[in-house]
């Protein structure tokens, strides 16, 4: 359930978060994020300038790819339970775009009072080609 | 003629810098990634949160950057420019959530610089760190960034 609770007891390894399907990507959206970030390379507003670089047009922030993974987490794990999230940004998100935010528990682990748990995570476009893959480690609380 | 990427910049510590976080900065950070979760961007639910005030989203500290360092004239000590560069790889390390009207200290340095040949070209990679800390100098959040220099 979405900003539900999910505690430790509830997840098993092979378990699946809930795919977040983001867009499609409008140029509106990458201003904004400029805006919100502070990142205003023009590569992600100015077409021009991004054909001329070579880049064949504006593409989408690869730290707004990773604020939608992050969310497919915070989604299923809840807000504030990420301890880490490294991601590799594996392919360019074109305006038009759909990107569909996927994960799996890998790993489990408590100790003490911290439960852990590991997630392979990755994002995909309308053609299944992968632009964001990545890992995490969430600490969720215990029914205990 | 091949271009090389500068790695005498490997250990250049950037001056650290403060920044204090408003409110309204993690909230309009949540709705440009189209990200409305409650404990981001509603007072009421962050008052009664463990927390006690609203958090913010796992990647918030792209935000933090130093207005005062020429990111250009670091790029052509690099030997490149802002045309050639593309984000490889991102990291954020939480020991616990970002919060409005914290303040907090960023030392930035690099921590590597590299080259390798991807299927188009030499490429170089430039590692940043940051370590971010809290006004009782306790670490709060660790970021890793991999910059990636199209040769």
């Amino acid at each position: 359930m979405k900003y539900g609770r999910l505690y430790a007891e509830d997840v098993n390894i092979g378990d699946e978060l809930p795919p977040l399907v983001k867009g499609p990507i409008q140029q509106i959206q990458l201003t904004r994020y400029a805006g919100a970030s502070g990142d205003f390379n023009p590569i992600h507003q100015d077409d021009e300038f991004a054909k001329a670089a070579g880049m064949g047009g504006v593409f989408a922030h690869g730290m707004l790819s990773m604020g939608f993974v992050a969310q497919a987490v915070t989604d299923w794990a809840g807000a504030g339970r990420v301890h880490k999230l490294g991601v590799r940004f594996a392919g360019i998100v074109r305006l038009k775009d759909v990107v569909t935010c996927r994960g799996r528990v890998v790993a489990k682990s408590s100790k003490d009072d911290v439960h852990l748990v590991e997630l392979e995570l990755w994002a995909e476009n309308q053609r299944g080609e992968k632009v964001v893959t990545g890992r995490a480690t969430v600490g969720l609380p215990s029914r205990g | 003629m091949a271009t090389a990427i500068n790695r005498g910049v490997i250990g250049r510590e950037f001056p650290p810098y403060v920044v204090t976080v408003e409110r309204g900065t993690i909230k309009e950070f949540a709705r440009a990634i189209g990200d409305l979760n409650p404990f981001y961007v509603d007072d009421r639910v962050g008052a009664a949160s463990e927390w006690g005030d609203v958090i913010a989203p796992p990647t918030f500290a792209t935000t933090f950057r130093d207005e005062s360092v020429d990111y250009n004239a670091f790029l052509h000590d690099l030997g490149t420019d802002i045309s050639r560069v593309l984000h490889g790889e991102q990291e954020f390390e939480l020991h616990r959530p970002l919060q409005p009207g914290q303040t907090y200290l960023c030392r930035t340095r690099v921590a590597d610089v590299y080259e390798k040949s991807g299927k188009s070209g030499p490429m170089g990679f430039v590692v940043r760190e940051t370590s971010i800390t809290d006004r009782t100098n306790e670490l709060v959040a660790t970021m890793r960034s991999v910059t990636v220099v199209r040769l």
